[in-house]
């Protein structure tokens, strides 16, 4: 057998990381800047996860929120959901936590170059397709019309306010922000990120749409994308599963045959699409008769 | 063709009482606490080894992957500090069924397949592996699988004979071990005697399935056959017991202990159960096979659908463990030749 390199030779042991930046977002979410020994880059593609723990009280995979494009750190946007999240809401600057990773499979840049890019977001899912959106803004000139639909609940629960204005401002950035419910400060657009979505106006054939949201908001958003003359090659999801060992070995991730954390978390609609346990791509109850 | 010889049981014996006093040696011991059931574990002595046992509650993967895996210790007094903890030293394993050795080469792929489990793999080059011609009793069912037969990956392998042991070589350990143990080339006839005891035992293995596992991947692949999932489920605890004995069930989930003085502790991997209710439920509170027959059908589509598409083989091999651990009383030969009848049933011509 070859000698292990990469997460093979690390194993489970985390490197340490030290936290830069950690500010509150909302009142569910903080944003954290962070760095690894010696400078190491993370060496990630956009789209896929790290595993990020806490001693003593456990570890949980995060989405990574920046693009390799922009220097030695990295970046997470963090909801506060359990006990390990808990803990990384009440951390400080300067502190340490342990990072595995990067793990699974990113967007397909390959494909994505060149063509137009139709990108949904509903609630955090805002997060992993940021890594994606600022590497594309760092390599403009190699991609097609820039769409950028995000959906979030109300205006307090908007993630990446700078970097919405920014993208808002560019020319090359067609950005639409929705909220299910506006406030009295609220002059954007409200109801469902699908609505937006209905509305453009979009060359299909050679248009690739990305989808990363709640599970209400992908069959929804297939759904709208199909109208336009997508199909399920051109549509990609992002999905979400309860990751252990990012390697295809602990099961928790498994749908179907598939490993979330190593075949995906970003696949390819048509590979979901005979897979029942992609709830994502099929209404969960009638279509389980498999 | 594989190198055979003779042994006999004094010879075995004092082979067995030098690896004891060599190295760990672990081997099938009567369980105090509950006679006429066996256990993995180390041998003090060579009279411990129970030659006739029928099967173990848990399988021997446990000596490649603990049931509590200590990865590495933390300690953040200071500046954080961590140190992995090592996968432990050179070991004999004897007495292993064929079933729990073709259990231990699924796992062996599986956690090879890359990335790989580097923990497994290490564990797993310690070990010399002495397996054992077995007894069947009514939950067996290798012979379904294919795995009656089974020798890899063992390094040496023994049918109990009247005059000692036929010794098959499976590999250079194998033949050093029997480089300093008394042993005669096996005659045609020896090999004859070692053919008829797994012939018998074949014969002995009476639960069987009605179909072959390629066809059963098939079945299982077509589906319909939820009426089944629902009235297994029907039955079921959830409670895990058919993952925990199965040897080659390999799911785990990773979390932390703490020290009493709060900046100490360890990080450790302990096996889980694709059968508990929140094996598959993220953060968010979404449960992704939330309903208890959603979780029954995973185990049989992981084991003959899945794993058998990815590795070429399916991730059962006939022990029977899961059906005489079930609290509920299932048994997996029954439910799958259900399944193969709903099918049938379903595809009258």
């Amino acid at each position: 057998m070859k000698e292990p390199t990469g997460y093979e030779k690390l194993g489970y042991v985390p490197e340490i990381a030290h936290v830069l930046k950690a500010v509150p977002m909302t009142e569910q979410e903080i944003f954290l800047d962070l760095r690894l020994p010696g400078k190491t880059e993370l060496g990630h593609a956009p789209g896929q996860f790290v595993q990020v723990s806490l001693m003593g009280i456990g570890e949980v995979p995060i989405s990574i929120c920046s693009s390799p494009t922009r220097g030695d750190t990295f970046q997470l946007c963090i909801r506060e959901a359990g006990t390990v999240t808990h803990g990384l809401h009440r951390i400080a600057r300067y502190a340490q936590l342990g990072i595995r990773g990067p793990f699974g499979k990113g967007f397909p840049l390959a494909e994505l170059f060149g063509r137009d890019l139709v990108l949904v977001a509903g609630g955090l899912g805002i997060a992993p397709l940021r890594s994606l959106i600022t590497y594309i803004l760092d390599r403009r000139e190699d991609f097609g019309r820039l769409i950028v639909i995000y959906g979030g609940k109300n205006p307090r629960t908007l993630l990446f306010k700078e970097d919405l204005a920014d993208w808002d401002k560019r020319s090359d950035v067609e950005l639409i922000v929705t909220v299910d419910r506006g406030d009295e400060t609220w002059q954007g657009r409200t109801g469902v990120a699908t609505e937006p979505l209905a509305e453009l106006d979009l060359q299909a054939v050679n248009t690739r749409a990305v989808v990363i949201g709640p599970p209400v908001l992908y069959r929804f958003a297939a759904m709208a994308l199909f109208e336009h003359g997508l199909t399920p090659e051109t549509i990609f999801f992002s999905l979400e599963r309860n990751f252990h060992c990012g390697i295809g070995k602990c099961g928790h991730c498994q749908l179907n045959d598939l490993y979330v954390c190593q075949d995906g978390p970003v696949f390819r609609l048509a590979r979901l699409l005979d897979r029942i346990e992609a709830v994502e791509a099929w209404a969960p109850e009638e279509d389980q008769d498999r | 063709m594989t190198a055979t010889h003779l042994i006999s049981e004094d010879a075995f014996a004092s082979l067995l009482d030098r690896l004891i006093q060599d190295m760990p040696v672990m081997g099938p011991v009567e369980r105090r606490d509950q006679p006429g059931f066996y256990r993995f574990d180390r041998l003090e002595k060579t009279a411990d080894l129970q030659v006739a046992y029928t099967t173990t509650t848990i399988p021997p993967k446990k000596f490649f992957f603990p049931p509590v895996d200590e990865m590495f210790t933390f300690d953040q007094s200071g500046p954080l500090h961590i140190e992995e903890q090592a996968e432990g030293s050179p070991f004999v394993l004897v007495g292993v069924h064929p079933c729990d050795l073709a259990a231990i080469e699924a796992l062996d792929a599986a956690y090879a397949f890359p990335p790989a489990d580097m923990r497994w793999i290490r564990r797993r080059k310690q070990a010399v592996i002495i397996g054992m011609e077995c007894r069947p009793d009514d939950y067996c069912f290798c012979t379904s699988l294919g795995t009656a037969d089974a020798r890899a990956p063992a390094d040496l392998f023994l049918t109990p004979l009247d005059e000692g042991y036929l010794a098959e070589v499976h590999s250079p350990m194998g033949s050093v071990l029997l480089s300093d143990t008394a042993a005669r080339q096996a005659t045609k006839n020896d090999r004859k005697a070692a053919e008829q005891v797994l012939q018998r035992k074949i014969e002995a293995v009476t639960a069987r399935l009605t179909t072959s596992v390629s066809q059963l991947a098939d079945i299982l692949e077509y589906g319909g056959l939820t009426a089944v999932w629902r009235e297994t489920a029907e039955r079921c605890y959830s409670c895990g017991s058919c993952n925990i004995t199965c040897p080659t069930c390999f799911c785990f989930s990773i979390e932390d202990t703490l020290d009493a003085d709060l900046s100490g502790g360890q990080r450790q991997r302990s096996w889980d159960a694709c059968q508990l209710l929140d094996f598959a439920r993220v953060a968010g509170g979404h449960n992704f096979r939330g309903d208890r027959w959603q979780r029954v059908r995973h185990r049989w589509h992981r084991k003959f659908l899945y794993l058998y598409r990815r590795f070429g083989r399916p991730y059962c091999t006939g022990c029977g463990r899961c059906s005489r651990a079930c609290t509920a009383d299932i048994n997996i030969v029954d439910i799958t030749n259900r399944l193969v009848a709903h099918f049938q049933q379903e595809h009258k011509p």
